[in-house]
């Protein structure tokens, strides 16, 4: 039986028929949540001139975002826990349009950071978060499928934004696009609109319920938030391998360009190679989606994640040896189809883990604490490359950060799953991490009859 | 100081073991010097040419006496002697036209110019023949990096214009900025209205602030980087607009959004009614069918499950 969300349900989730408005509804607010920061980046020469600040003080904008986004996790989570899907991402959608409508007034760089940095990134989080959350609400048997077409949101919406953004910028300066962009941000409000929460048709039952008899046995802060989650095996796996991977994780995306030039490539050209990736991450999303969810994957899914992790350590570690502009492309290629699988499965397989009436709590506290190295892996990578005068001992760390969790997972989740099958044969009542597994056997069995009782 | 009296003697010698094959020889085209000629440092640009034409630019700072140096090739028909001539901007200069003999396999055009002004800079090209080109781009240091599309601001505003000289480039003396006023170029002045106008200059940037935009101040502004030779231009397009510009697209996307959530909402409404009164029966009866299976919390726990 698939652990139902915090909200209540009292049937199977549907698979389909109104789960695919939420998916795209989900798509959208992922897309806003993990693209926006990055299209802003196209304004920062203006506005470093307009203020007279420094190079990194402007990119100081971009890292308090993330970090604000990061960092909201938890207060999302705890939000969803007890409102569900829809409101809160409604109010981050406003809070991020409220944010760059007040930024666009800005006369100091601090003005910028609130506004932007603070209050976007916020309102970011608020996006984020539910949006997974409602997918495992709706979907059990294609959930790998909704979870990689969801999160193709970033690369489409980062697609769309870029060219948006630059023509914004020649026809309104900074401030009217600004403006702009706290309009087309409350986008996400129509989102939130589409996440009706999973049981409003069936029957309207109290919202008070579950939270307390949850709380009769957990205790205080398990009405909001639940840490029981460190004593989960899976929880652990999962927070440890990631932890480490996000210090080499974004930083081949933002030295690609950097790179390129390096080599002797042209400004065009190097861009160019960030389109190939973005391109080729976009198609791979739902693809490993696809591929997830067939039935040799699914029930061994860490595996598969495991594998994506690896891939891209390997693919780092093989990049500096790849010679001239046809290299490159070849590399952009390749690390397109590997960043997209891992990020494909990212939240996929912590649902596979922890279930979904825990994911929400479980998203939060591994969103906070992936802060700091996602935060801190660009700028290392970047004094790695400032010490050496070259890149490749920067793409051959990253490589070691990737491949090192990769093998990581492999051995625990080869443990975990060998674990979970003795917990399961020994009948005893099992708690959730092994219901997801016993899930897993029972939809892959069942998924003929599922196919036909689908709408 | 010495090196360069011996390229002079040298040059000077040159000429006279040339003269026994040309007829003539004036010095380049010059407007009256203000400096004596003889007092200029000298320089010189050489180029060999092997096909048709060719083009070199050459970057200038300061005043100089330039001797320009012209080798040929020549062409299948190997002729014993071409003529050959200098011009200036397309016109061809006075009494430079000599003929050529060809020596060692090449043909040999060189002439020396006194380079002091604005005027004196621009294109210098020798021809030999009616076959071969090469043609000498004098200039002071372009700007390279402008800003092509003009910059957007608001009235009431303030706004930075900047403009950079490449660092390959040699810095200029000083700055200038400049408004474009019909055909002509003002000069911009700090001192005439220090509220409305800022320049900051550093050695290779330089950035014009104006404050309190008002649609007026939108045009083109010229930055001027000083050269001992000459000011080289660069330019930048303002354009000044309202605020409510921006206001319209926004106010359309918010009414958008409005409409899509209010439709999404009542189609949801108007769903969960039917549903409700239709299906208050059928709901009672698919919950004893997934009783088994029940996870919430008035189910009945099975083996597979725990509450927490």
């Amino acid at each position: 039986m698939p652990p139902a969300a915090a909200t209540k349900r009292g049937h199977a989730p549907p698979d389909g028929g109104w789960g695919w408005a939420v998916v795209f509804g989900a798509f959208i607010s992922i897309g806003f949540s993990y693209a926006f920061p990055k299209s802003l980046t196209i304004y920062f020469k203006e506005i470093q001139e307009y203020f007279t600040v420094s190079y990194s003080e402007i990119a100081w904008l971009s890292s308090v975002m993330l970090a604000s986004m990061y960092a909201g996790g938890p207060v999302s989570s705890i939000l969803v826990n007890r409102y569900g899907s829809r409101p809160v991402v409604m109010v981050g959608g406003l809070m991020v349009s409220a944010g760059m409508v007040l930024a666009s007034f800005g006369r100091t760089i601090m003005h910028l950071y609130l506004c932007v940095g603070v209050i976007g990134g916020l309102g970011l989080a608020l996006n984020l978060q539910p949006a997974l959350t409602i997918i495992g609400t709706y979907f059990q048997v294609k959930r790998p499928m909704a979870n990689g077409i969801a999160m193709a949101g970033s690369p489409v919406i980062l697609f769309t934004l870029a060219p948006l953004n630059q023509f914004l910028f020649d026809s309104f300066g900074w401030r009217g696009s600004f403006l702009i962009l706290g309009g087309i941000v409350l986008n996400c409000c129509v989102a939130g609109a589409l996440m009706r929460p999973v049981n409003n048709n069936t029957r309207p039952k109290p919202k008070t319920e579950p939270p307390e008899h949850e709380s009769e046995s957990q205790g205080c802060l398990h009405k909001f938030i639940d840490v029981s989650l460190f004593k989960h095996r899976g929880f652990l796996i999962y927070l440890i391998g990631n932890v480490v991977m996000f210090f080499g994780f974004f930083a081949p995306v933002v030295f690609m360009a950097a790179y390129a030039k390096h080599q002797g490539i042209d400004e065009y050209s190097a861009a160019f190679l960030l389109s190939i990736f973005a391109l080729v991450d976009m198609f791979m999303r739902p693809a490993t989606g696809f591929i997830g969810n067939s039935k040799w994957v699914r029930p061994r899914i860490q595996y598969f994640f495991s594998f994506a992790v690896s891939f891209n350590g390997v693919c780092h570690l093989l990049c500096p040896l790849l010679p001239g502009y046809v290299g490159l492309v070849v590399y952009a290629v390749i690390f397109g189809l590997a960043f997209g699988m891992v990020c494909a499965l990212l939240f996929e397989v912590l649902m596979d883990l922890v279930g979904a009436k825990r994911f929400s709590s479980a998203v939060g506290l591994v969103t906070i604490i992936e802060c700091g190295p996602v935060l801190l892996g660009p700028p290392l990578s970047g004094a790695l490359v400032d010490i050496f005068g070259e890149y490749k001992y920067m793409y051959y760390a990253c490589g070691v950060f990737m491949l090192v969790p990769g093998i990581f997972f492999f051995i625990m989740h080869y443990f975990n799953y060998k674990k979970l099958d003795e917990e399961k044969r020994q009948n005893v009542p099992v708690d959730m991490r092994t219901c997801e597994e016993a899930v897993q056997l029972k939809m892959s069995q069942d998924s003929n009859t599922a196919h036909d009782t689908d709408g | 100081m010495a090196a360069s009296w011996k390229r002079l003697l040298f040059h000077i010698l040159l000429l006279l073991v040339s003269c026994r094959h040309i007829n003539t020889k004036t010095p380049g085209p010059t407007p009256p010097p203000l400096v004596p000629i003889s007092s200029l440092p000298t320089d010189e640009r050489s180029v060999s040419l092997k096909g048709e034409s060719h083009t070199e630019n050459v970057e200038l700072l300061n005043p100089v006496n330039l001797a320009l140096q012209c080798t040929w090739t020549g062409n299948q028909n190997k002729l014993p002697n071409i003529t050959g001539f200098w011009r200036k901007d397309g016109d061809e200069v006075e009494n430079s036209r000599v003929t050529v003999q060809l020596e060692g396999d090449e043909y040999e055009l060189k002439r020396v110019f006194s380079i002091v002004s604005e005027e004196s800079l621009g294109s210098y090209s020798c021809v030999f023949g009616s076959e071969a080109k090469i043609e000498f781009v004098l200039a002071a240091p372009q700007i390279g990096e402008v800003r092509d599309k003009p910059i957007v601001s608001y009235v009431g505003d303030s706004v930075v214009i900047a403009c950079k000289m490449e660092e390959t480039k040699p810095k200029p003396g000083s700055w200038n900025w400049y408004k474009a006023n019909g055909t002509d170029k003002e000069q911009i002045f700090v001192v005439a209205e220090p509220l409305r106008y800022e320049i900051k200059n550093e050695e290779r940037k330089t950035k014009l602030v104006v404050h309190n935009l008002t649609e007026a101040d939108g045009g083109l502004y010229y930055c001027g980087a000083v050269y001992a030779i000459s000011t080289t231009m660069g330019h930048v397009e303002l354009k000044v607009i309202s605020f409510q510009e921006p206001l319209k697209p926004f106010i359309a996307i918010v009414i958008e959004v409005i409409v899509l959530v209010a439709a999404i909402l009542l189609y949801e409404k108007s769903q969960s009614k039917k549903n409700y009164t239709e299906g208050n029966g059928a709901t009672d009866q698919m919950n004893t069918m997934t009783q088994g299976e029940n996870n919430g919390p008035e189910g009945s726990s099975s083996t597979r499950q725990r509450k927490i």
